[in-house]
Order: structure tokens, then sequence, then C-alpha cells
């Protein structure tokens, strides 16, 4: 109740509206996230709002809104004065004290119609569409489904087949039906090879998307705890990424037998890949440090020599199922190895850059616990003279949140000496498992991430790493 | 509980919009972004006068011209000494002074901190007015058994009642070239290579324009220049022997310095402007880094130099000998740069250095300051 009053700044109408925009128009969670604010002048931090024409008329809208119900309030007054009937000087009242909820929950109204009468059915005429341009397009096409990982198998694939085929794959994070069916209309027709990548945030997701792509190959890259509040259960989240299992031969299905969860579920076949094999290839001489990976590939006589830009021994795994399956494709031993060297690490995800004598290791894009690992392995064999890790914490960790932070905590103390968290709802988990694990290192914390990331370089020192993981936007606290 | 912390920037000097740039970008971001403490930044203008406000601590405010306008209307600051030290009735844990040059890095600062009893950075009152004395701060190496390029002073009342006189003396007691340098400036300000007598009486003259003590020396042959960051009170701890690359002019005068070095006071890479505004760390001959290094702890032992200095040396590459030229008891951004590429990032520095300000003022309190006698019973 101590900050409602900030419900009617005029700034509010715009807050409103950054929430739906930050939330791509989501409506459950812009709702969930509006019952978590307390303080409206605190939740545009990161950036401002995008005056896009539906914002501008959104606003529009929602300022004709509160206009019109000041004008009612002023008016049921002057009839309260005027008539001496006292009790419309409390309907004013309680109109004015809705007014925040009414425009709150008013702006979802002419979303969820637009979507109901517009969109809803334009989309699903695209998708129609898309379904009879992937069923005719004669393209090999592989399928990456998984909880993390899908977008370095995704470029890897396309980097390493592209060096001799002619390959498209699913932009960014286009891996919904409607954004499949949207990259489907892109495509020419003379492509060797399709990738998929395919999302999931609930049961059944996987499945929708398989009927859509028809994939004759597919890479199961990990499973974890990520979207565990949409899935409900970890049960949901295994049996949903393998439905992949029914539209793909089981030779055809590469499985991440690292991923623990993975490894331990139904539909076992013989093709798992991890830092030590894939198939019968076997992997040896790993290396790994800020330049990239190299490792050697071996099955009878042939022999691949690895070497890709990324960081981190996890990558291998994956690498090595890319390179198994080139090579299945038909691709020349020496065309793979030449593709992944042209492998350059992926936007926010280990990228590596330098910065006074220290290195940045991004990894803010990450988001998961098997990354969180992989990551601070990498940082505790960096060889720096200084191991700074920084992180706000995972977001979506359901029911799970508080273990799922403590061994995170457990993990810097054996691979940091200096650790940034950002002030949110789980810094105490991850302070809990630093204290338990008897970390002796430097912990900071930090109220205004942005404020930390912008003057980054004055945080760092010549010999340093510094691995930042995962961010969270606006719309976590 | 945040530490209050009071930075000071500005002054009577001609350095003063170096210290605005050390200030702002060096000490004030560095200290808030520790988030260790409060910083209350203490502008003193040009004529002398304290103001302070938190608008202060944005470089825009200067850069745009509107400080004028903000000084007209600002208050001066109220300065208490309570049994401490308190600004518009704020008390101040740790003093910053950020300046350079006159009335602020030449002890005068230090002598008021020193009077309220408030730990200070940088150097203490004496070491400061000696490091800031060219002539004194030679003359204590050499008694110290510190080599430095040979020298002979004048006096601006001296030269001006007989300028040939005094430049024939300087010009006989020496050998060209020469080095003609106010006594207590910085930033290389009013300084000019001279190579004749005529040359010398116009660097004199100059020289006597800024200052009322003017220092003479001989060019060291076969130069190579060094500067060398210290930190410590008690134990001096070197950051980087660091080489500063003129370019192609004479020697390294404020121009190469601030102008066309891309700013670096200012955090500008060494990539800009001059192309290579320093070498860091240097690549000397061998030995030669161990032995400036070695010489700058010395120097900065034998002036008394506590919390921070960095020390200029001179280098003959031929005879490998190592000269003492200068100190610098508060230096600029460059100090922290260094500090970095040694492994120390800014703001680990400006917590080092407070630590160090309150150690030195903990091992003061030590020092009995009154004497119980029957003295005054007799009157």
């Amino acid at each position: 109740m101590k900050y409602f009053w900030t419900r009617y700044l005029p700034s509010y109408p715009s807050v409103l509206l950054y929430m739906l925009q930050d939330t791509e128009y989501r409506l459950g969670r812009y709702l969930q996230w509006y019952f978590r604010v307390r303080d409206f002048r605190t939740v545009m931090k990161r950036r401002t709002l995008d005056r896009t024409k539906k914002v501008k008329l959104l606003l529009l809208a929602l300022w004709i809104l509160t206009i019109a119900v000041v004008l009612a309030a002023g008016w049921l007054t002057g009839q309260a004065l005027a008539t001496a009937q006292y009790e419309l000087l409390l309907l004013a009242g309680v109109v004015i004290l809705l007014l925040p909820f009414l425009l709150a929950f008013g702006v979802t109204v002419p979303l969820f119609v637009g979507w109901l009468l517009i969109q809803k059915p334009r989309e699903a005429q695209i998708i129609r569409r898309a379904r009879t341009v992937l069923r005719d397009h004669p393209a090999t096409r592989i399928a990456v489904v998984g909880s993390f990982g899908k977008t370095t198998a995704k470029e890897l694939l396309k980097t390493v087949l592209g060096e001799g085929l002619h390959v498209a794959a699913t932009p960014g994070n286009m891996n919904t039906p409607i954004g499949i069916s949207r990259f489907a209309h892109t495509l020419k027709g003379i492509e060797d090879v399709l990738i998929f990548e395919l999302g999931e945030e609930k049961v059944g997701d996987v499945r929708r998307l398989a009927r859509l792509t028809n994939p004759e190959y597919a890479l199961v890259t990990g499973i974890n705890e990520a979207h565990l509040s949409s899935f409900g259960s970890l049960e949901n989240t295994i049996s949903t990424i393998f439905e992949i299992a029914d539209f793909v031969e089981p030779t055809k299905l590469y499985k991440n037998e690292d991923s623990a969860l993975v490894a331990k579920a139904k539909n076992k076949s013989n093709l798992w890949f991890s830092t030590k094999r894939v198939g019968d290839w076997r992997m040896s001489h790993v290396e790994t440090a800020i330049s990239g990976t190299t490792f050697l590939m071996k099955k009878g006589k042939e022999t691949m020599r690895i070497q890709t830009n990324l960081i981190g021994t996890h990558t291998v795994g994956v690498t090595a199922a890319v390179a198994a399956l080139a090579y299945r494709l038909g691709v020349p031993i020496a065309t793979i190895e030449a593709g992944m060297k042209k492998v350059q690490p992926f936007e926010h995800r280990m990228q590596p850059r330098p910065l006074h004598g220290a290195w940045i290791v991004d990894d803010t894009y990450n988001g998961n616990s098997q990354g969180v690992a992989a990551g601070l392995e990498f940082l505790k064999k960096s060889g720096a003279k200084r191991r700074i890790y920084v992180t706000p914490g995972l977001v979506e960790q359901g029911s799970k949140t508080m273990e799922v932070h403590q061994t995170i905590g457990s993990q810097i103390a054996k691979a940091a000496d200096v650790v940034v968290l950002m002030q949110n709802s789980v810094t105490e988990h991850i302070l809990s498992g630093l204290h338990k694990a008897k970390f002796k290192g430097h912990i900071t914390i930090v109220e205004n991430p942005l404020q930390f990331y912008t003057n980054l370089d004055q945080f760092v020192a010549a010999g340093d790493v510094v691995l930042m993981q995962n961010d969270w936007t606006d719309n976590y606290q | 509980m945040k530490q209050t912390i009071a930075v000071y920037f500005g002054g009577r000097s001609t350095e003063h919009d170096i210290s605005i740039i050390t200030a702002l970008s060096s000490v004030i971001k560095p200290l808030e972004l520790a988030g260790n403490y409060r910083v209350i930044p203490v502008y003193i203008t040009k004529e002398g006068r304290w103001v302070s406000a938190p608008a202060l601590k944005d470089i825009s405010l200067f850069s745009s011209g509107k400080i004028d306008a903000f000084l007209q209307k600002a208050k001066p600051v109220q300065v208490t000494f309570d049994g401490g030290f308190a600004l518009n009735g704020t008390r101040i844990d740790v003093n910053f002074p950020a300046m350079h040059g006159s009335y602020g890095e030449d002890g005068s600062l230090m002598g008021v901190f020193r009077m309220a009893g408030i730990p200070f950075v940088g150097a203490d009152m004496d070491a400061s007015v000696i490091a800031m004395d060219k002539v004194l701060a030679k003359q204590v190496a050499e008694a110290n058994d510190i080599p430095t390029s040979k020298f002979v002073f004048t006096t601006r009342d001296a030269f001006l009642a007989d300028q040939p006189g005094e430049t024939k003396r300087v010009a006989t007691e020496l050998s060209f070239p020469l080095f003609v340098k106010p006594a207590h400036l910085g930033s290389s300000i009013g300084i000019t290579r001279v190579t004749d007598s005529d040359e010398l009486h116009n660097a004199l003259e100059v020289a006597a324009h800024y200052d009322t003590k003017i220092i003479v020396e001989e060019a060291v042959p076969n130069l190579i220049e060094v500067t060398i960051p210290l930190m410590g009170n008690k134990h001096a701890k070197p950051a980087l022997v660091e080489r500063p690359l003129a370019t192609g002019d004479a020697f390294f005068d404020f121009e190469n310095k601030y102008i066309r070095a891309g700013g670096k006071k200012t955090g500008g890479s060494k990539h800009t402007g001059s192309q290579g505004y320093s070498e860091l760390p240097a690549k000397l001959p061998d030995g030669l880094e161990e032995a400036s290094t070695a010489t700058a702890i010395d120097v900065y032992k034998a002036l008394g130099l506590q919390g921070m200095g960095r020390v200029d040396l001179l280098i003959d590459s031929k005879s490998k000998k190592v000269y003492f030229n200068e100190v610098n008891p508060l230096p600029g951004s460059l100090y922290a740069h260094n500090w970095r590429a040694a492994g120390v990032s800014t703001v680990e520095l400006v917590k080092d250095l407070i630590l160090l300000a309150e150690q030195r003022h903990a091992e003061h309190a030590k020092t009995a300051t009154s004497f119980s006698s029957s003295f005054l019973r007799q009157f």
C-alpha cells in the first residue's frame, strides 16, 4: 500500500505499455508482472518504451479512458454536492480508487480481442500454408530440441553444413509455430538442408512443431529446469522434449549423454553424444582456452581435427555431434574441419572480449544450471590472476529455485575469487550456498545491474577473467 | 553504514581543469561504484571559493560552460572544525584531495586536514611541500644518495633584478641543452628546452611568469623517460614502469600529455590522439626496470611520501644510469590507468587509498600531542 500512489503518476500508462511490450504482449506474463510490482517508478530500468504505432494507439486509448473516468468522478462529485446525495461522493472515490486497475486490465481487452479476431486467424492461415511449403520441400530436415544449447547446436550445424551444402536455419528465437511458419515462407525451395530450432514451454509443444517440420534427424541438446513454472514438473519437460522421438528414427536421434536428465530418459538408442564419444566416434586431446577449443575425433581409420572459437569443454559434445552428422550427410572431413574453424562464439554466449588487459566472457544469454556449471568450470581452470563471476541467478526455476541457487553458490565457491551478485529474490540462496561452501573470496552485491555493466571498466584490471552469466530483464525481480 | 568521503578538486592552480577530470573520472566515479561510500564533491573555484552540490559530479556542468551560472547561485561551503571535520553540517569520514599544483597538492590543503584531525588520502603536509618543490625534492634526493641530473635554481626576484647576470650564471654553471622549469608546477606547464643563452633568457622569463622559484637542469643524454606509480605508507608498492612517448617533439610537454594524447587523463585510449601516449609496461634494456623501480622506492621513502605518489625518472640508456627527475604526490588519471594494467582495478584502488589514509591517521593518533607541566602556574 505504501507505493499505491505511484499508480497515479502521469507515467503510469506508459509503464503499463512498457510491461506489455517487454513481455511481448503475452497477457499472462504481463499480468503476473503487474501483480508483482509495488513501486511503479522502478519498472523501467533497462530501456525506455519503444513508441511504435501500436503503443501510440494504446497510449491514446489509456489517456482517453483516464480522462473519461476523471470526468465521471468529477460529475459524480458535482451531482453529490448539488443534490446532497453524499453516497455519490463515495462512488466517485471508488471510481478514482479503481482507475489504475481499470487501466491495467482495460488495456488487455483490445489486445485480446485483436488477437482473437485478427491475429489468431491470420496466424492459423500462415501456419496452414507453411505446412504445405514444408511438406513439399525436398531438403533434409534437422530439428534441434532441448531446454538449453539449442542456439549453439543450430549455429554449429548451419556453419559447418553450410561449407558444402545450401543450408537454411530458423533465425534468432523463431522457434514457435508462427515463427517457424514465417521462416518457411522465406525458403526458396533449393535448400539442401533445413535446420529447425523447436521451442518448448508446455506439454505438446515439440509434437506440434515436429508435425509442422517433419524432421529426419534430431539433436536433443539437454534437459533442465528451464520453464519449470510453465511445465509444472520435470517429468513434463522430459516427456515434451522426447516427443521428438515419435518423429525421428532412433538411429537418427542424437542425444546428449552429458545431460543427466537426457541420459536417464527412456527411448534409449545407441546414438549418444558426449565429451567422450558420438556414436562410434571417440574424442581425445580436448583442450579449451579463451581462444577456443580443440579436440580429435577418431573412428576406425578416420580422424577429424576439430578447432572452434567456442569456449569451454561443454561445447565438445555438441560440436562432435554436429561433425558426426555432417560426416554422415556426406560432407568431406576437410570441409568439416574448415567449417568448424569458422565457428565464432555466439552473441552473449561464452563470448570473450578484451577490456583493459582483462577478458570479459559474456554468457548473459545463458539461463540454465548446466550452462552455469560449464561456465564456472571454465573460470576455475582459466588461470586468471583474479577470477570474477557475475550473475543475477537463474529465472523460472519454480519450486527448485532455492535448491538450484544454493548449488550455484557452492559451485561458485570452488571456481571464483570474486563474486558479484545482482540484488534480487534469489541472492540470499546463492549467498547461502557460498557460505555453506565456506567461500573465502570477496562478495559484492550490486543494486543497479545496468550501472555495473556499463561501468565494468572501473571494476576490472589486467589479468582478470570476468564471467558474466545470465541477465534478468525488468519483468524479473 | 556508508562512509562519507569528501572529494576536493579544481583550485587556485594552473592545473585546475586537469584536477576536475581526475576527480570526476578517477575518484568520484569509482568511489560511487564501490557502493561503500557517500561521496560529497567539493569544487574549489579558480578564485578559491569552496562549493558543494551533487550536480558537481557531472562533467557536463563543466564542459557545457554552465558552471559559471551555477557558481553565481551556489552558496559557499561551511566548514566546521568540531573535533572532526564537517561540511555544511555533514561529518566527513575521509577527505580525498584530487588536486594538482598550488593550493592543493603542495601541502596547503593537507595542512587544513591535519588541523582538523581527519584522515585524508595521499601524502602528508611536509612530504607534499617537499615533493611539490622540484628544487627541495632534488636536494632531499641528493642527500639520500639518489642520483639527479645536474641543476641550479634561481628566484623570480633574483632573475628580475639582474636578468643578464642570472642568465649568465646559469649558463656558466651548467652545460647545454638545458630544461627550464617553474619549481612548483606540474603537468609540464611552463617548461622549456633550451640550447643557447638567448633561449635560456626567454625560458627563464616564461618560468618566472608562472612561479617564484625556477629550476634549470642539464638534459640527460640518450634519454629514456619513465614514470612509476607507487602506493603505501610504510612500505611502497610499485605498479608498472611506464614510458611516456612524445610525438617527435623535443620533450613531453602539456600538449603531448593532455591534448594530442586524446585526453588520456579523461580515460581516453592510448590508441587515440598521439598514437601511443605511453608504453606500458616499458620495454627497457636488461636490468633497467629493476633499477628504476628500486630508485622510485628510494625516492618515495626519502621524501616521506605516503598513500600514493608517482615518481618520474630519467635514464641514460648508454651508461644505464637512472636519475630522479620529479615526483607527483597526487597524480592524475594516468596513475589509475597504470594500476589497472598492474592488476588493481580503479574501484579497488580508491578503496585501498582510503584504507591507507585511515591507517596513517590511526598511526598518527598514537603520537602524543600534549604534555603536562606546571609551566602555567608560575604566571
